[in-house]
């Protein structure tokens, strides 16, 4: 069956940042190759130091150990979230992991038509296979806000939440969002922000999509809210009706 | 380099710019590198915005976010035996309280959104006093005093509240309790005690305690405290209870301002009569 997968994205400096001068501590990567097509956003640590270079690390490392493990059919999950952090760890060292923690979350949509979705700390990580929303990362538990695991505090790959969706004939859509964005939807809208981002982003071209989301996500509606927010959206249509980008 | 495009996420844009410092071009003809990808998305958003202002569409996303701040709750566990109704305790301890909701429902633009709840423990157990809702609508009603002092059920209680999703959501900062006392408990406190400092959620809440006058069990109040670096605050007389909640109040407004609402701010509880707001 002919597909066609697109992703996109945004991220913006949020009000406390913007007032401190300091710069995004978020970061986001799209990106495609043998292993299928591959969104990642993640969320620096606010209280740490090294919370920008580990953001945009984390990305990095989420897109090689995504290569390496896909090249193994079968390889378990866990170990995609080893070679997350294993990478992750390589890739700041000498600074300690510690002081520059960060979420990551990852979606990928495999050659075979399989998915994965998930990763570690706050955020959102939702998928929906035609009218089926699945929510693998956005429950806080027992958190309150501003609490999170991540790469660098957390214990291991025990701390990830990773699901593997199967090949679908229905379309299909990931959102990941940072906790800038998840921690201010209502819950029971969430299936209606999935559909949102698809109905209205679909038929935009790659440039006005961009800065049609950039937009919204600086014109965040919800009072005195502080975060950067960094949102990445991947689909799979069965036809050729979505974007090719 | 220069501006953000769409193609980019701003991780490969961040790569492409450490590799365009590492080996400079000699010849380069566009505008300066922006120091930043953060920045330089913020100038090439900020052209996009000039030239798509005309046209801007009402966004949808407020159908789906929340209309209202991240809430920042506090919950005062107030002793309302019959002893608290001698030597002008409760008249204080309900000018004290009014006070402090007035002054945190004048705060406005801050991080958090302060909320507000008063469960009382006298005559009849533990009871809802004031349910948990936002400071600024928050109608006071003087506490009268009666009867004995269960302070275990207003543990239980005070647990119950904060392990409850629909009364304090995930999206919120960390609780504060106060407590406020002037006698000993008279029920089996200290198993509620327990089992609120093992709640996961519960156990995260900021706690402030203050005994009142010399019959205070300042050894339980020191138990719910659970900390070397709090201490029980102790009100010889009924105008220190004034004292000790423009203490709470300036530690939880500090908090509601702060860019990190979840994190105590350390105000010691000294020159309380300079405190102002």
């Amino acid at each position: 069956m002919l597909r066609s997968t697109y992703s996109f994205g945004a991220s913006v400096v949020g009000p406390l940042h913007q007032r401190e001068q300091r710069p995004n501590e978020d970061a986001w990567l799209r990106s495609a190759g043998s292993y299928g097509s591959l969104v990642v956003v993640c969320d620096g640590m606010g209280s740490r130091p090294e919370a920008r270079r580990g953001a945009k690390a984390a990305c990095l490392a989420a897109r090689e150990a995504v290569s390496r493990w896909s090249r193994v059919q079968g390889a378990p999950l866990s170990y995609l979230a080893h070679l997350v952090e294993l990478l992750w760890r390589l890739r700041i060292y000498p600074v300690d992991p510690g002081d520059a923690a960060t979420t990551c979350l990852l979606a990928l949509a495999c050659p075979d038509g399989a998915w994965v979705l998930g990763g570690v700390g706050d955020g959102l990580a939702i998928a929906k296979t035609g009218s089926n929303l699945t929510i693998v990362v956005g429950q806080r538990g027992e958190d309150f806000g501003n609490e999170t695991l991540g790469l660098g505090v957390s214990k291991g790959s025990g701390s990830w939440k990773l699901v593997t969706l199967p090949a679908s004939v229905e379309d299909r859509v990931a959102v990941l969002a940072t906790d800038g964005i998840a921690d201010d939807l209502v819950p029971e809208k969430i299936n209606d922000f999935c559909d949102w981002l698809v109905v209205d982003f679909q038929n935009l071209k790659p440039a006005d999509r961009w800065r049609q989301l950039m937009m919204e996500l600086k014109d965040w509606p919800t009072p005195n809210h502080l975060d950067d927010k960094t949102l990445a959206v991947l689909r799979t249509t069965a036809t050729s009706q979505g974007p090719s980008s | 380099m220069g501006f953000a495009k769409y193609q980019e996420d701003i991780v490969s844009r961040w790569v492409a710019d450490n590799r365009s410092k590492a080996a400079p071009r000699r010849h380069q003809r566009q505008a300066p590198i922006a120091a930043t990808a953060a920045t330089s998305n913020a100038v090439n958003s900020g052209q996009a915005e000039a030239t798509h202002q005309k046209e801007k569409p009402v966004s949808k996303l407020k159908e789906f976010t929340m209309s209202s701040a991240r809430p920042l709750p506090v919950i005062v566990l107030a002793d309302i035996s019959g002893s608290m109704g001698t030597e002008g305790k409760i008249d204080a301890l309900n000018d004290a309280v009014a006070e402090m909701v007035s002054t945190f429902s004048e705060e406005e633009d801050n991080s958090a959104e302060i909320h507000v709840s008063v469960l009382t423990f006298g005559k009849g157990g533990a009871a809802l006093h004031k349910p948990l809702q936002p400071a600024h609508k928050t109608t006071w009603e003087p506490m009268s005093a009666a009867g004995r002092t269960p302070m275990g059920e207003a543990f239980a209680l005070a647990q119950q509240m904060i392990e409850d999703k629909s009364i304090i959501s995930s999206r919120a900062y960390r609780p504060t309790l106060v407590l406020v006392s002037d006698g000993v408990p008279t029920d089996d406190w200290q198993g509620p005690l327990q089992n609120l400092l093992a709640s996961e959620r519960a156990s995260k809440a900021a706690r402030f305690a203050m005994g009142i006058g010399a019959e205070a069990d300042n050894k339980t109040l020191a138990a719910f405290l659970a900390s070397d670096e709090s201490r029980v605050f102790e009100a010889h007389e009924a105008r220190e209870i004034r004292k000790f909640f423009r203490w709470v109040t300036m530690s939880v407004t500090a908090r509601s301002r702060s860019a990190a609402p979840n994190s105590v701010v350390a105000i010691e509880p000294v020159d309380l009569d300079e405190l102002e707001f």
